[in-house]
């Protein structure tokens, strides 16, 4: 005989976890994913070079006084996080072309959105494996070398009469890093190639770089310098750390083309991200 | 509370009212209603005719255009919670190639809210339970079709779901493979699991439920048990496409025994053609050839959705 099994009410016997915490799975896998490639961590030691020069630049500053030229000032925190910004730059394009695109290309939205998972925890999980990385190479660095700057001096002297550096460095880090993750991420959300992403990126700031240096040409004024995100975050990052702002565009229309493109870019991702392509 | 309600066997585990999907001027589903009760159901219609659409509405993949759809007596429609009561395998492959299917399913369910660990056993528990332990910890890229069907309805199963949704799940599938899915799926819904499986092919849904539902051109046709259009297939021939190491070896098999009732082959690159007359006896004497591996490999076995097509073609007359 077979046998007869019950079929009248029994208890879910699985774990339900609240949703809302599913975005730190998507998080910490992507982060594990790109740390186990080799080409990464060079890329991440290279972002450190830069931090260490500066470093010893304040050692000898320290110690001696011939070599004053390389101590610190507000001005050189901010040209640090601008010169890091090439290695964002690098990052981004490493990390960021392919975290959606490549979920696309596998079909993987429609099993991970067949989950316990709403699409704003996807899109958070996958903006903090770029912003973790981006952040490791701007903010962390610069509040270090802070503090190597603080150390050396043997006195909070230099912290006192620039307070503001702290609350610079957070914000202007995240301005930074939030700019390049969430733009990435909605070119990501675009197409099925990480490659195509990639190179869509790099152009969309080389070719604005590019007509804001032909606008400049013919009129004769930086006011036209809100073309360009890069510009822009320039701008409003030089106002950040209480330094004359570069171009003539008030920094206030740059502050809101970034609000904007970052707006226009949770849009795209709103509608990108999906577990089905609907095609009409 | 409407989950336990389901369970407990009062309430479908899908219920459409109505509902339309159009897809800009092409419409995929229309003026669908329709209760799905607990236990094995067979959604059974050619390609085209709105299963995929069904299934993506159940699973709250898409919206309706019109009307409502409740999946265990809630509505799907931006209601993730209820994914933990649902698994869904769909008929694309969704994988990382360079992902192991241990990997893979334990990744996937950690969005259950399970913990590294609990994952790790789910995931084994589950490979485990369609069979593939053995080829957990190769890559997914070097998965025959088989394995694949496989390791995405571990993907289904491994949180337990009380709702099952597999599109398609024997699609490609080499002979034995098929014969343990479909044991797997009727074993399940022994264990008081409700499954909704699609499949254009009804010899398939017949070896797994009595209860189906057809669907064509968007319309639900006919719902209940399979037995009663039985007799409308066997009077169309049934064409099967059969991928083998050495298709001639085994079109000369099905000629020797004159009982499958076949009527015509033809020979494709690396496959032979059958046209038979009685598909059940045909499915179970090529699931014997396969196990017995005197007929080299046989690879994939696969059937074009126009057998179906014109038995519902005599139906909507």
């Amino acid at each position: 005989m077979s046998p007869i099994h019950d079929q009248s009410y029994r208890h879910y016997a699985g774990v339900k976890a609240p949703l809302g915490r599913s975005w730190t799975v998507i998080a910490s896998a992507g982060i594990m994913t790109i740390v186990r490639k080799r080409v990464f961590l060079a890329i991440l030691f290279v972002g450190w070079v830069q931090f260490f020069g500066r470093a010893i630049g304040f050692y000898f500053s320290n110690t001696i006084q011939q070599l004053s030229v390389l101590s610190a000032s507000a001005e050189t925190f901010r040209s640090f996080l601008e010169y890091q910004g090439f290695i964002v730059f690098v990052i981004t394009i490493y990390v960021g072309a392919g975290l959606i695109a490549q979920d696309r290309r596998a079909n993987a939205l429609q099993l991970y959105l067949s989950k316990p998972l709403l699409r704003s925890e996807y899109i958070v999980g996958k903006l903090a494996v770029l912003a973790a990385f981006l952040l490791l190479v701007t903010m962390v660095p610069a509040l270090m070398l802070l503090l190597v700057q603080v150390v050396l001096a043997g006195s909070s002297g230099f912290l006192k009469t620039n307070t503001f550096l702290i609350p610079a460095i957070v914000l202007a880090s995240l301005l930074q890093v939030l700019l390049a993750s969430v733009t990435m991420l909605a070119l990501s959300s675009l197409s099925k190639s990480a490659r195509f992403v990639a190179i869509m990126y790099a152009g969309v700031l080389f070719f604005t770089k590019a007509i804001f240096g032909v606008l400049y040409a013919i009129t004769g004024t930086t006011a036209v310098a809100w073309v360009s995100p890069g510009e822009n975050l320039a701008q409003v990052v030089d106002v950040i750390f209480r330094l004359k702002p570069r171009y003539a565009t008030p920094w206030q229309v740059s502050l809101l083309v970034i609000i904007g493109l970052v707006a226009a870019s949770v849009s795209v991702l709103e509608r990108r991200v999906r577990g089905v392509e609907v095609v009409t | 509370m409407a989950v336990e309600a389901v369970v407990m066997g009062t309430v479908p585990v899908v219920t459409a009212e109505h509902v339309s999907k159009w897809y800009g001027q092409v419409i995929g589903l229309n003026d669908v209603s329709v209760s799905v009760p607990p236990g094995v159901t067979g959604l059974l219609g050619p390609n085209g005719a709105g299963k995929s659409t069904f299934m993506k509405l159940i699973t709250g993949q898409l919206r309706p255009s019109k009307g409502d759809v409740k999946v265990l007596g809630e509505p799907i429609w931006r209601n993730p919670h209820l994914y933990f009561q649902i698994g869904f395998c769909p008929e694309q492959d969704a994988f990382y190639d360079r992902m192991t299917g241990l990997e893979w399913v334990r990744a996937l369910v950690r969005l259950n809210g399970l913990t590294e660990k609990e994952a790790d056993e789910a995931a084994r528990r589950a490979l485990a339970a369609v069979d593939l332990m053995e080829a957990a910890g190769k890559k997914i890229g070097a998965y025959s079709k088989g394995m694949r069907q496989r390791v995405k309805m571990a993907q289904a199963l491994v949180h337990d779901p009380q709702l099952l949704i597999l599109d398609e799940p024997l699609a490609g599938m080499d002979p034995i493979g098929r014969r343990k899915t479909i044991r797997l799926i009727r074993d399940w819904g022994r264990a008081g699991k409700s499954i909704i499986v699609s499949s254009h092919i009804l010899h398939e849904i017949e070896s797994m439920t009595s209860n189906i539902l057809l669907i064509n051109n968007g319309r639900i046709l006919a719902e209940g048990d399979v037995h009663q259009i039985r007799d409308l297939i066997d009077e169309h021939p049934h064409t099967v496409y059969v991928r083998a190491e050495d298709p001639r070896r085994v079109a000369r098999q099905f000629l020797d025994d004159t009982t499958d009732d076949v009527r015509s082959l033809r020979f494709e690159p690396g496959a032979v053609v059958v046209e038979t007359g009685r598909p059940d006896a045909f499915y179970a004497r090529l699931t014997d050839m396969a196990a017995s591996g005197e007929f080299g490999a046989i690879d994939e076995v696969t059937s074009p959705d126009d057998n179906l097509q014109a038995v519902f073609q005599y139906l909507v007359k």
